[in-house]
């Protein structure tokens, strides 16, 4: 094996200094020759023949020289390359000289290749590449959220585990470090970053004991916030900053790639364990636990341990706690975990985009077969000078593979503007999404699956193609008798194509459909010329409520002073607006109990007004007033269907609702209209049973504070820019201490709360109709090529008869048939399909019968514009002339 | 090409009788084709159609080298040596070809 590898690269050698030495070798080659031959001559002469005729017989003894020399050179090229770069060479000029074939082919190849390396290079970084931490396959997430107190119970109890918790984060109120500003932070248990197995790039990791209190005044930066805020300097480490109020030192700086819980997350401090907090400890933010597997133990060893651990800590609450609390937790993978959201659309996503490869793949297929056919002549001329059958197809074969190739490179290029489109539709705080980009493993597979796709579209047409009666085709330069078996076969290839095609068209309706219901969704408020700011004090400042209150009243006055403002509010939350202001209530009349806890309400705090300004209907009792202040008696608004879910058939006014922590009850006075607070698609999360509006000066939240941060909106006669600059002008002047927003339109607000949605939709869209200009192509080749193949029979009905319109139908009735083929095999496709697109949609079913006839109809009459146009050709048929020429 | 009396020489062993003519010492194309001839009895006719590209292929695989000298009638003259690689393919080719050749026979001579 050594000597053979050995003898080539020799061989290989030799031959390069031949190529050097080219004119040189023929000539002493032809010399070589030219002396045997003398040498014969002289043979010749001394058995007494005379000179002439000596030398005559000499010429002919010495045989076909010319083709000896040809076959010496031939041995000292490189055969296979040269015959390779001819190849390539003589397919550019096929190329050329069908610009329009070439382009199609290319550019549905394109967009094929280019959407399946941004998914594949999405589906890599984020489902299939470890996590970027020591031993990643042993890291996991104990399913369901817990109160602090889980950690050191977990922590002290499990067997099988090193437990760490981290909450999803908050906002914090950065101040110290230039302007105030609003940043997101996470707490976390002091050996999260142990855990992990997860370095920091400068300064240390928290150290253990940071997480109790008195010591937990530090924080770590991520590599973003220590960039943008910290202008990259090194010496930030030990410096002094204030979050929230609190001073805290910086500790430690994380790596860039460095993103848990999410990419969001800028800053982490330590999660304070202290029991003697009995609200922060027990009832505060509950959060994830992670884990790392200790060495030796399994998942499944940590599954077992799991529930009676959780069975256990149940036991510890302070207060009584529903009986299935956390009863199906488990641990899971914590790559699982990251990208359990995601993971749905990504799959999603890969399998349309695969689907448009699969279609372009069926067109070029189907195209190069045309091609092959109205090829055949020149196929069949290179056959009557001497070449092989299999010579003929490695030429197809390499036309194939190089328009595979062209359509590749470029897909690289699509591939990249398809990763960022791709990556909007995706939350940006997905881990290791901002890393995503397209690299060497897939590069070399788009490589890789461009070569495979040449080879899958190229194999039939090359073959049909060297299937070629020479006789036949070079005298009529067609075939009449058509090989049966490749018609069939594209006949099946476009079906196939338009039965993909309805998958795709398909999903992409339901996604309009579900859009457009959306949009038509009346989320129960009036968003029109409000503009909304938020401002957000740290929560110590409002640990004087009168302080608080004041803020806001100056800022109430402030900008209903401001030209062009008519009404002016404050809020604590907007709907829509992502925040989640839950809180645990007493219902007068619902006991709770270990199997009915305390229920969750949505709980708004809203200045006097706010309802009239939202234009969110009345329904019962009166609005909030001005009189119910923080001196009054405590009262409150509730939504329709709040009432209805606690007291149905009941009067509701005049009922109580507390919150769990306090003692006082508050009394209801009115009913209102129920609104979009969660999502357009969702009034309130799952968890939350109702909702509830308390006047902002006598509002509560769960630790019996008032709320801090607040939106500002304010009503403008019109929205223009001076009275955006003027809102934030006022904001501004409050306090310099206090971050402010940006002034957003509450529109704005609301579409934003789709866009991602209208986004997904506008991918499926683009892969619809690319899908259905592919098959529109198919189609139309498919019957060009019949209408190419059967002109001699045409021309012969026409000259028995058949009116054009009669010709028109039975070509028309021909393509639709395919068509009609397809659709039927996209519909039940698609049916089954379209069950995994369940959870984008909203409003309608996957199996929606108007989304499918629509879908039929479309495609059909795509269908028949596409078979219309050859179908008319055909009709122009001038059967002398087809009938002498064929 | 080669007279209608003369058999084919065997495919596949040209290289082989053109490496084993080659062993006495260097030799030019003509010399070599008259010596199959002559050592086969007339038998084995080397058209220099095939001959020249065999000796281009045993230079190829550097089984033999070439050097320009001058003739018996002092023309120059192409004269081909065996190198040590081609003794070494020549004793492997001879082995293979007694092989075949005795397995040939064996068949032939089956009762």
């Amino acid at each position: 094996m050594k000597l053979q590898v050995h003898t080539s690269l020799l061989r290989a050698w030799r031959r390069l200094v031949f190529r050097w030495r080219r004119a040189q070798r023929d000539r002493e080659l032809a010399e070589e020759i030219e002396f045997h031959r003398a040498l014969k001559q002289t043979e010749n002469r001394r058995a007494g023949l005379a000179p002439e005729a000596a030398g005559e017989l000499s010429r002919v003894q010495m045989g076909n020289v010319t083709m000896a020399a040809e076959e010496c050179r031939d041995m000292w090229s490189f055969l296979r390359l040269e015959r390779l770069l001819q190849d390539i060479r003589y397919a550019a000029r096929v190329f050329r000289r069908a610009p329009g074939f070439t382009a199609i082919a290319v550019l549905s190849l394109a967009v094929g290749i280019g959407g399946n390396a941004a998914m594949f290079t999405l589906v890599n970084t984020l489902l299939v590449r470890p996590l970027p931490y020591r031993q990643p396959d042993r890291l996991i997430r104990i399913t369901g959220i817990y109160p602090r107190a889980a950690v050191p119970f977990f922590q002290q109890r499990t067997r099988t585990m090193d437990v760490a918790a981290v909450s999803p984060g908050a906002e914090y109120n950065l101040t110290g470090q230039g302007e105030a500003t609003r940043i997101f932070g996470s707490a976390a248990s002091a050996n999260l970053f142990r855990v992990l197995g997860a370095a920091v790039a400068a300064g240390r990791s928290f150290e253990p004991g940071e997480d109790s209190p008195g010591r937990d005044s530090v924080v770590i930066l991520s590599n973003s916030l220590w960039r943008t805020k910290f202008g990259g300097d090194p010496s930030v480490i030990g410096r002094a900053i204030a979050l929230n109020g609190v001073p805290r030192r910086i500790v430690g700086i994380m790596p860039p790639a460095f993103a848990y819980p999410s990419a969001q997350v800028q800053a982490w401090v330590p999660m304070r364990l202290d029991p003697s907090n009995f609200l922060e400890f027990w009832a505060g933010e509950f959060v994830p636990l992670v884990a790392r597997l200790g060495d030796g133990r399994t998942l499944a060893e940590a599954r077992l341990e799991i529930p009676p651990l959780i069975g256990e800590f149940r036991k510890t609450f302070p207060y009584p706690m529903a009986r299935d609390w956390n009863r199906d937790s488990t641990a899971i993978p914590l790559q699982r975990d990251l990208t359990g959201d995601i993971r749905g659309k990504l799959i999603i996503l890969l399998c349309s985009v695969g689907l448009v490869l699969l279609i372009a793949c069926a067109n070029v297929a189907s195209l190069l077969l045309s091609r092959a056919t109205t090829r055949r002549k020149e196929i069949a001329l290179r056959v009557a000078l001497g070449a092989r059958r299999l010579r003929i197809v490695r030429q197809l074969l390499t036309e194939s593979i190089l328009l595979a190739l062209a359509g590749g490179g470029l897909g690289l290029f699509a591939g990249m503007g398809a990763l960022s489109i791709f990556k909007s539709l995706l939350p940006s705080s997905t881990p290791g999404l901002a890393q995503a980009a397209i690299d060497w493993p897939v590069a070399a597979a788009v490589a890789g699956l461009a070569l495979a796709t040449g080879l899958a579209f190229g194999i039939a047409p090359a073959l049909s193609a060297s299937q070629v009666d020479l006789a036949q085709a070079i005298r009529t330069g067609s075939q009449r008798s058509t090989a049966a078996f490749w018609t069939h076969l594209r006949g099946g290839l476009i079906g196939g194509e338009v039965a993909l095609t309805v998958v795709l068209v398909v999903s992409a309706g339901l996604l309009i459909k579900s859009l457009y219901t959306l949009s038509d969704v009346r989320p129960g408020f009036l968003p029109d010329r409000i503009l909304t700011v938020r401002i957000s004090p740290n929560s110590s400042f409002c640990t004087q409520r009168p302080a608080c209150i004041a803020l806001y009243e100056r800022l109430l006055e402030g900008a209903r002073g401001v030209p062009g403002v008519a009404e002016a509010v404050v809020a604590d939350t907007v709907p829509l607006d992502a925040e989640q202001p839950d809180l645990a209530v007493d219902v007068e009349g619902h006991l709770k109990s270990v199997d009915h806890p305390a229920p969750m309400l949505w709980s708004g705090a809203i200045s006097p007004g706010y309802i009239r300004m939202m234009h969110i209907p009345l329904l019962a009792g009166r609005d909030l007033a001005e009189a119910d202040g923080a001196k009054a008696a405590a009262v409150l608004l509730i939504s329709a269907s709040t009432a209805k879910h606690f007291w149905p058939g009941e009067n509701p006014i005049g009922k109580h609702i507390k919150s769990a922590g306090e003692q006082q009850w508050r009394t209801v006075v009115g009913v209102v209209g129920d609104v979009r607070q969660y999502s357009l698609s969702k009034a309130l999360p799952d968890w939350i049973q109702g909702a509830i509006y308390m006047p902002y000066t006598q509002a509560v939240r769960e630790d019996g504070q008032i709320p801090a941060a607040m939106t500002l909106l304010a009503k403008a006669r019109a929205i223009d820019e001076g009275v955006v600059r003027e809102i934030r002008k006022l904001a501004q002047d409050q306090n310099p201490n206090v971050p402010i927003g940006q002034v957003q339109p509450l529109e704005e607000v609301v579409t934003g709360s789709i866009a991602n949605f209208r986004a997904t939709i506008r991918v499926f869209i683009a892969f619809a109709a690319a899908a259905m200009l592919l098959a529109a192509i198919g189609i139309y080749g498919l019957v060009s090529y019949w209408v190419t193949q059967r002109t001699y029979e045409i021309g012969l009905r026409a000259a028995i008869g058949a009116t054009r319109s009669r010709i028109v139908s039975m070509i028309l009735a021909q393509g639709l048939r395919v068509a009609a083929y397809g659709i039927g095999a996209g519909v039940l496709a698609a049916l089954a399909a379209t069950r995994f697109l369940a959870s984008l949609l909203y409003g309608v079913g996957a199996a929606d019968p108007l989304t499918f006839a629509a879908v039929t109809g479309l495609v059909l009459l795509i269908a028949a514009s596409a078979t219309a146009v050859p179908a008319w050709r055909a009709s122009r048929i001038d059967p002398i002339k087809s009938l002498r020429v064929d | 090409m080669g007279r209608p009396e003369a058999a084919e020489v065997l495919p596949g062993t040209l290289d082989l009788l053109i490496l084993r003519t080659l062993v006495p010492g260097p030799m030019h194309g003509y010399g070599i084709a008259q010596r199959l001839r002559q050592v086969s009895g007339d038998v084995l006719q080397v058209g220099e159609s095939s001959l020249y590209p065999a000796l281009q292929r045993l230079l190829l695989n550097g089984w033999v080298k070439a050097e320009w000298g001058a003739s018996e009638n002092n023309r120059r003259a192409r004269y081909y040596t065996l190198t040590a690689a081609g003794r070494k393919q020549l004793a492997a080719e001879r082995a293979e070809f007694a092989r075949v050749i005795s397995a040939i026979e064996k068949v032939l001579n089956m009762a």
